[in-house]
């Protein structure tokens, strides 16, 4: 047997023994922790994953193409679509695009409305985390205690827009009259169902006894803090250069929230705080969340003190044409970031309309932040980002 | 008459006949008690009512129509499976599940066979159900079920040791290795052996409740990570064995457990013509007690991570046992 | 609410003197569209500008990238009113995580030849955006590394934010277009003294 050969043999024989062929785990579409239909291809060694491929589109609905075809108003119809955790949230940006291409000043007391709701919103979208987090680390029961004081907030929203999950409230200058508030032919037609503002205040109360309870019950469990403390770090500078908005950058300690840089809705004239977390670890996404519900409870209290009267529409043409522009709109949603980049051509319609949402920048992280972690820290990791198909997808 | 009966069962084969019996009735009776127990429980820790509709008062029949139901479901099996494997997975689970109530003593004398070596067999069946465990993981042929099983298979092995070690603490202070006669030291001694191996009992709970995968330690089912782990791909009545095993399995262990450290069948004051008839309900009693703590762990606490229980075991719970041993031994031959 | 008159006196907007550094300093124009500051660049000059806008500007954090077909033909939705240069506008977006700032790129490419190099290595976050472009309106974004389809099945042929590409659901059935389903309420809303 010539060298080579032996040589050759000896390389086969170690190549053979030494390869451990790979598994590729398929995490989704269907599986009880992404969310919706996320699929995560993952090669996994033991429990180590590794080389995580996040797919999506399984939930695209191609909204920016069907808005091309759709007038102003039939848009809000479906945008309210995209997160669906938190659809009264999404309006905002695109209205408020609109409003700014045609230059309409909206009253005060509809702004005040529409910043109500759209805290009501974010309220809903973290209680749907605070209990689908910790049941994702197996523990069932507080789900039961955040979802009935998200029932209450999504009773308010239906009381004042007639929907729970789609409300489709916001008018180009203004907002819907309520829905329990009179028939749309009367000569007079109240904005708010009666009662509204001390129901309001009685439920802010429960939303923060709500907290209380959650504090003590998942952040007192030191099974909890084993699980999130020190999991899924991630840096800021990352971060950013991801895209990643909103609770989830707040996490890592970047103070920065659109609600106090941009004026898209009175959030200027009321005391609060920006929560920010310290390691950016699972834990401080999961706390910062938790603050934020009790910072919005805040700004609503105040807002139901503090509300103007006055009409709840501006003087907007009875066909809706938005005057050629383009503009971009962004707002602090529940999930990070959302915008709208509007461009018009003076039509009923929009010539092109980006959307651009939180979820999506938000998840394109997985494959950064997963990589060479446990399976239950996947879960954990992804949990703790928050996202919702629909607003991944569009 | 009576003496006709006596003689009866006397009779090897009609006795094993009557035992087989009772205890064919009570695995589903347990466990379907235990079971509506945790549902109500759950649901009374949740806001929630519960089963309310199944046999018109609080929903007492609702374990009943679930069972049912299950045997009307087809019985998958997936094309890939291993099947002889597969089927006889549930069958073993259960088997482990039944051959535990042999040795737990339910009041003086009655017992189904008290084994001279009954903690001894005890924790040697208990570990059966693991090994049927790993078969469903393994035969199933999915991914998920494959993780589940592997995980059990290494609970297993990490749970197994302090589980054991923490019996020999009440083993020594009783100086047998017979149930029954592990309750009468404790009668003899006149308090139960808690008093003494409160470390040992801790250990035995925490790894009780690793043995039973049950949360916080349900890692090899793990519904948010593993779908529903080695049970994935089970339906019908195969998954209902497993389901029954499950809650009857959360009766031996706590009937172990009550056996060796709570005293058993027994309670101080109680005379013994008595305990005949009383012990087994002051069996179930305790059992109940324990049980309710389990139910509670499991609505409240989030799940630990593989890693995390292994750190438990092998760097708190084993060296803490192997102490309690040392302890103990050294009391004993003190005093 | 604030609002900005888009072509005439833009010398009086607030964010006039921000867009002129940015510009400025990436070598490009600077427009203002209702408080949006947008930096048209050009297309060989894409990748630079992002690199000055990280480095020198502050504006770390990635927003997103799109694009525009301005297209004299339309398949779907209304025709433009008036003729416009056939061309993809590509659109980025970064903002800082401080003050506030946010501006928007912009750069022309034409159509035969729908090619610009990728953000990936200056703005990671970019990946995603260029996938999600590059299916939606053919746009080859070159050092990228993986293109491949992100929503659509893998079979699927065509790029649908492209004019041209046609509605189908409007081609079989017609939408009713501009009637609106409710009915706009007749008389003014008030307050609820009740509420």
């Amino acid at each position: 047997m010539d060298q080579d050969f032996a040589h050759h043999l000896s390389e086969v024989a170690v190549s053979v023994e030494l390869e451990t062929p790979d598994m590729t785990l398929n995490i989704g579409p269907q599986h009880p922790s992404t969310h919706g239909v996320l699929r995560l291809i993952a090669k996994i060694a033991g429990e180590r994953a590794f080389d995580v491929k996040p797919v999506i589109g399984y939930m695209h609905r191609g909204y920016e193409k069907l808005s091309e075809v759709r007038t102003y108003p039939q848009i809000t119809a479906l945008i309210n679509r995209i997160d669906w955790v938190s659809g009264y949230a999404n309006e905002i940006p695109f209205i408020v695009a609109a409003e700014k291409l045609m230059e309409i000043e909206v009253p005060e007391r509809a702004q005040y409305i529409r910043l109500i709701l759209t805290e009501m919103a974010r309220i809903s979208s973290h209680l749907i985390f605070m209990a689908s987090y910790p049941l994702e680390l197996g523990a069932a029961t507080p789900l039961f205690f955040a979802l009935r004081e998200r029932e209450r907030v999504l009773d308010l929203l239906e009381s004042v827009t007639g929907g729970r999950f789609h409300p489709n409230f916001n008018r180009i200058g203004g907002v819907k009259p309520a829905v329990g508030s009179g028939s749309t032919t009367r000569k007079q037609i109240q904005d708010l169902p009666a009662g509204f503002f001390t129901q309001t205040k009685d439920a802010m109360g429960k939303v923060l006894d709500v907290c209380e309870e959650l504090e003590t019950l998942v952040a007192g469990n030191e099974i909890f803090l084993a699980r999130t403390k020190g999991i899924g770090l991630l840096p800021p500078e990352v971060a950013a250069a991801y895209g990643v908005s909103g609770p989830n950058i707040r996490a890592s300690g970047v103070k920065f929230d659109i609600r106090k840089v941009e004026s898209y809705l009175p959030y200027d004239q009321f005391d609060w705080e920006v929560p920010v977390g310290e390691n950016g670890d699972c834990w401080d996404r999961w706390w910062v969340r938790l603050t934020e519900i009790r910072q919005s409870a805040s700004i609503i209290q105040q807002a139901v003190d503090g509300i103007p009267s006055g009409p709840l529409q501006a003087k907007v043409p009875k066909v809706i044409k938005v005057p050629e522009g383009q503009t971009y709109v962004r707002a602090e949603n529940p999930k990070g970031e959302m915008g709208y980049y509007l461009v018009s051509d003076g039509g009923s319609g929009p010539y092109r309309l980006k959307i651009r949402t939180a979820s999506f920048s938000n998840i394109s992280i997985l494959p950064w932040i997963l990589e060479g972690i446990l399976i239950p820290d996947i879960i954990a990791v992804m949990g703790s980002l928050d996202f919702v198909l629909g607003d991944v997808d569009r | 008459m009576t003496g006709f009966a006596t003689d009866l069962f006397a009779n090897f084969w009609v006795s094993l006949a009557a035992k087989l019996a009772l205890v064919a009735t009570m695995i589903p009776l347990i466990g379907m008690v235990i079971g509506f127990a945790e549902m109500k429980l759950s649901a009374k820790m949740q806001s929630r009512i519960g089963p309310y509709f199944a046999g018109g008062r609080w929903g007492w029949a609702q374990l009943i129509a679930d069972g049912v139901k299950f045997f009307q479901k087809e019985d998958l099996i997936p094309e890939d499976a291993d099947r002889p494997v597969f089927k006889s997975a549930p069958i073993l689970v259960l088997v482990g599940t039944v051959a535990l109530f042999v040795v737990i003593p339910f009041g003086p004398g009655l017992i189904f066979r008290d084994l001279s070596v009954g903690i001894f067999y005890a924790l040697a069946i208990s570990s059966i159900s693991t090994i049927g465990v790993l078969m469903a993981g393994w035969s199933s042929a999915n991914k998920y079920s494959l993780m589940g099983g592997l995980r059990a298979a290494g609970q297993l092995i990490a749970y197994e040791l302090p589980l054991v070690l923490a019996v020999v603490g009440s083993v020594i202070m009783a100086g047998t290795l017979s149930m029954s006669g592990i309750v009468e030291a404790q009668i003899a001694a006149g308090y139960p052996f808690v008093i003494l191996q409160v470390v040992g009992f801790a250990i035995f709970m925490i790894a009780a409740l690793a043995e039973l995968t049950r949360i916080p330690f349900d890692m090899p089912i793990a519904e948010s990570e593993l779908v529903m782990g080695y049970l994935t791909e089970y339906s019908g009545f195969r998954f209902l064995f497993f389901f029954l095993a499950e809650f009857a399995n959360m009766f031996t262990m706590s009937a172990i457990a009550v056996t060796l450290f709570l005293g058993g069948y027994w309670l101080p004051g109680i005379p013994e013509s008595v305990l005949v008839f009383a012990g087994p309900v002051i069996l179930i009693g305790k059992v109940a007690i324990l049980s309710f703590v389990m139910i509670w762990f499991r609505w409240t606490f989030p799940r630990f991570r593989e890693d995390q229980l292994q750190t438990l075991a092998w760097k708190w719970l084993i060296p803490i046992a192997l102490a309690n041993i040392v302890i103990t031994a050294i009391f004993k031959v003190l005093f | 609410m604030t609002t900005s008159p888009s072509d005439t006196d833009t010398a009086a907007h607030p964010l006039q003197e921000y867009a002129d550094s940015v510009a400025e300093a990436v070598g490009g124009t600077a427009e203002i569209h209702f408080d949006t500051v947008k930096v048209v660049v050009d297309p060989s000059n894409w990748v630079s500008a992002f690199q000055t806008a990280r480095d020198r500007l502050d504006l770390v954090f990635f927003s997103w990238l799109s694009a525009i077909d301005w297209s004299n033909e339309v398949a779907a939705g209304d025709p433009l009113s008036e003729e416009v240069e056939e061309r993809f506008e590509v659109l980025a977006t970064v903002g800082d995580l401080t003050e506030g700032n946010r501006v928007t790129f912009s750069t022309d490419i034409s159509k035969e030849k729908a090619e610009i190099d990728s953000l990936v290595e200056v703005y990671v976050g970019a990946n995603w955006h260029e996938r999600e472009t590059a299916e939606m309106f053919g746009i080859q974004f070159a050092g990228h590394p993986d293109l491949s389809k992100m929503y659509l099945p893998d079979e699927f042929i065509g790029n649908p934010l492209r004019k041209s590409f046609p509605l189908l659901s409007r081609e079989v059935k017609p939408w009713p277009g501009t009637v609106d389903v409710e009915a706009m309420p007749e008389g003014p809303s008030v307050e609820n003294p009740e509420a």
